[in-house]
């Protein structure tokens, strides 16, 4: 497969993402999003890794998975409170901060 | 070789300033003694310096100080004299105030701040630049205001240093915009290379003023002179800003007799004499002869002597009638400036001067000699006072000499062509030589007014100094209080002070000569109108004296023989008494008229109107915060706080950011 197809397919994944954050007012759909637009990126940083034969890209995609997997424990820790103290987690109704 | 240590006649004070304004407590006597030594050390070194320098000599050193400005020091024969005698009284009278300020607790500040007071005279004494000069003339108004309110928790003598300060604020801002005119002239005189000066940092020296005169346009010329005479005015208790002077009296006596006659007020007529080749220069368009500037300063100085002998004639407080006594006299140095100077030229700062030392002598003796009496009664009401001849003999004997000198009792012996020398006091010879210069000008110019002016003054004086004397030593005490004569400490410096207002008056022809040369060394030439040999009358020379004498057979018929009854007088039915005696309303008129009715209701109440009707109207209620307010309320919708909002505009942006490079650069 050419380096064309590993793109296409992350450009997909990352647009799915977009449109997900956009669209969903749940705060886990919008999490798992957030994920994919990351995936997406890592997809990209090998793929253009295995296309030039170094192996940096990868190592930043090692990294980058690292710091998504902390990123999606703190969010749904974060969640789990906001369920327990207001019984929701949509978005829409977490509006405190709003004018 | 004592003028390579000019810079320590300022210097030591200033290092007994600090010491014992830190360590005084610790020190011996409050402190007094290091000031002392420092003192004497100035006038050891300003008494070396003469010897060095006289006849002919000056010292002049100066180095750069900042932006175009130099600091120097100049040391012709007009700072000499000043110097020594600024240091010799300081030291008089800081050896006086160790008896005097025995019991007060808060000595090592009133040691400090006269040392400080001293240093920053001398200072002013010895600047050779205009601006170094105004800075330590602001030094000296500063200390004059500590020392005024050193008993500060007196709510009277708050006022008072307020009022002195803000006051002679009046003419120091004066001054300053002299100072700031003057520099831009030189400066243009430089840059168009009319004037060539060999460093442009030594611009304001007075050296380089008077290299300047000549090519400076006349009547900007006259606005600088007026304006420098107005920090004169100022700072020398003239009309119409000589109200601080006698407020000023609520300081402790030692300070009055120091700043308040003897010294700091003479700083006005020393920076006349200073500048004096300016005043001259001033063409004349108002009278014929006299430069504008000399014909102001003669009718300011004249109008001020008569002015404040006469309320000196009615006051009750010791002190305040040596006060007025002092602006009077004070008015008679700035007449001899204007009068002389325009008949005698340079010969007027000699006579001018010669009166200021001699004035200092005899004025710091009257201040101390009131201040032992003060000491002894504890109050300053002279009609608390009588009969204390016998118990303070010293006091009242020198007293006495002062009142003499400051009336200029004496007998011209040689003027009316006998073979002996004129005998008199101090006073006697500096005064009779003002008075006979007004009467040189008034035969010059045919105008006799500055000669009534003086010859009407110097009765008042006469009458106001011998009431002074009688009430307060002759008679019967009329109070119970107890008295007793002073503490050697104090009565020395009566003494030696009283020496010199007996004897310093025959120096006058060698004091002439040596500071008619003051300017011949700076290079200065001053025209003077040569007229014909001038020969008064007997008459005329005499009645300076007789004035003199007239007004203490006065005083005596009235406050000693009690030969006319003053009870019809001194009433308050009296309209003259009673403008007299309420200083001519100035102090109604300086607190009620231009403070609470210019100030506060006129300049302040506007200033309130524009600020919260008009600013705030249109800021506040109108126009633009009211703007801002509704243009906020229209932004702050944008702001939705739904993050999905956010993130589809984020993405919206970076679409059209993609689709605009593509169209710029094209390809796949």
């Amino acid at each position: 497969m050419s380096l064309y197809s590993y793109l296409l397919i992350s450009i997909i994944i990352f647009t799915i993402g977009v449109y997900g954050i956009i669209t969903q007012r749940s705060g886990i759909k919008i999490l798992m999003c957030i994920e994919l637009l990351l995936n997406s990126a890592n997809l990209n940083l090998v793929a253009f890794s295995s296309y030039n034969g170094n192996a940096t890209g990868q190592i930043f995609a090692i990294f980058s998975i690292a710091i998504a997997a902390a990123e999606a424990a703190i969010g749904f820790a974060i969640l789990v409170a906001l369920f327990r103290l207001r019984d929701t987690i949509n978005l829409d109704n977490i509006n405190i901060l709003r004018w | 070789m004592f003028s390579d240590y000019a810079a320590l006649i300022v210097l030591l004070p200033v290092i007994a300033f600090v010491f014992t304004l830190f360590l005084g407590k610790k020190l011996y006597s409050g402190g007094a003694l290091l000031p002392i030594a420092a003192i004497a050390g100035s006038f050891i070194i300003s008494l070396g310096i003469f010897l060095e320098i006289y006849p002919n000599g000056m010292v002049q050193q100066s180095l750069p100080w900042f932006a175009g400005m130099n600091l120097g020091i100049l040391i012709d024969p007009l700072a000499v004299v000043m110097l020594m005698m600024v240091s010799f009284v300081s030291l008089l009278i800081h050896i006086y105030a160790v008896g005097y300020m025995a019991h007060d607790p808060a000595r090592p500040r009133y040691f400090a701040e006269t040392s400080l007071f001293t240093a920053a005279m001398l200072s002013v004494i010895l600047s050779d630049n205009i601006l170094q000069f105004f800075v330590s003339w602001e030094l000296v108004g500063l200390c004059s205001f500590l020392l005024i309110g050193f008993w500060y928790h007196k709510p009277s003598a708050a006022a008072a240093a307020k009022k002195a300060f803000l006051v002679t604020r009046v003419g120091d801002v004066l001054f300053l915009a002299g100072i700031v005119l003057l520099y831009v002239n030189m400066k243009l005189l430089v840059d168009n290379g009319t004037l060539v000066v060999e460093s442009q940092s030594f611009i304001l020296q007075f050296k380089t003023m008077f290299e300047a005169i000549p090519l400076i346009n006349g009547t900007q010329l006259t606005y600088i002179a007026l304006l420098f005479f107005g920090g004169a005015v100022g700072k020398s208790g003239q009309f119409p800003l000589h109200g601080w002077l006698p407020d000023a009296m609520e300081g402790p006596t030692t300070v009055s007799a120091l700043i308040h006659a003897a010294t700091m007020v003479t700083a006005g007529v020393y920076l006349v004499a200073r500048t004096f080749p300016m005043f001259v220069a001033t063409p004349s368009t108002i009278s014929a002869g006299v430069p504008d500037a000399l014909l102001i300063v003669t009718y300011v100085g004249g109008f001020t002597a008569i002015f404040a002998a006469t309320m000196g004639l009615v006051m009750n407080d010791i002190k305040r009638v040596l006060a007025y006594s002092t602006v009077s006299q004070l008015g008679y140095m700035m007449l001899a400036l204007g009068t002389a100077g325009t008949v005698l030229g340079a010969k007027a700062v000699g006579i001018s001067m010669f009166h200021l030392l001699s004035h200092a002598f005899f004025k710091a003796l009257l201040f101390l000699c009131a201040g032992s009496v003060i000491h002894a009664l504890g109050t300053n009401d002279i009609r608390e006072m009588g009969g204390l001849f016998n118990k303070m003999k010293i006091t009242g004997t020198t007293m006495l000499i002062a009142a003499l000198a400051l009336a200029g009792i004496g007998f011209p012996f040689a003027s009316l062509g006998m073979p002996i020398m004129n005998i008199g006091t101090a006073g006697f010879f500096s005064k009779d030589a003002i008075i006979e210069g007004a009467l040189e000008y008034g035969e010059v110019t045919h105008d006799m007014i500055p000669y009534g002016f003086a010859i009407i003054a110097a009765l008042l004086t006469s009458i106001y100094i011998f009431r002074l004397w009688f009430m307060t030593f002759t008679g019967k005490p009329r109070s119970e209080r107890h008295s007793h004569e002073s503490p050697g400490v104090m009565t020395g410096p009566l003494m030696i002070l009283a020496i010199f207002a007996l004897l310093f008056g025959f120096s006058q022809i060698g004091f002439y000569g040596y500071l008619e040369k003051n300017f011949e060394l700076m290079d200065v030439n001053i025209a003077v109108h040569e007229g014909e040999a001038f020969h008064p009358s007997a008459f005329l020379i005499l009645l300076p004296v007789i004035v003199g004498v007239l007004g203490f057979l006065i005083s005596y018929a009235i406050y000693n023989k009690r030969m006319i009854d003053m009870s019809k007088i001194v009433s308050s039915q009296n309209p003259l008494y009673k403008l007299l005696y309420n200083r001519y309303y100035e102090p109604k008129i300086g607190a009620n008229l231009i403070g609470v009715k210019l100030t506060h209701d006129v300049v302040a109440q506007s200033g309130e109107f524009i600020d919260r009707k008009i600013i705030d109207w249109l800021i506040i209620d109108n126009i633009i915060s009211n703007t801002l307010l509704k243009l906020g309320e229209i932004i702050r919708k944008l702001q939705t706080g739904v993050v999905q909002n956010y993130a589809s505009i984020t993405i919206l942006g970076v679409a059209l950011l993609l689709v605009l490079l593509k169209l710029k650069y094209g390809g796949t």
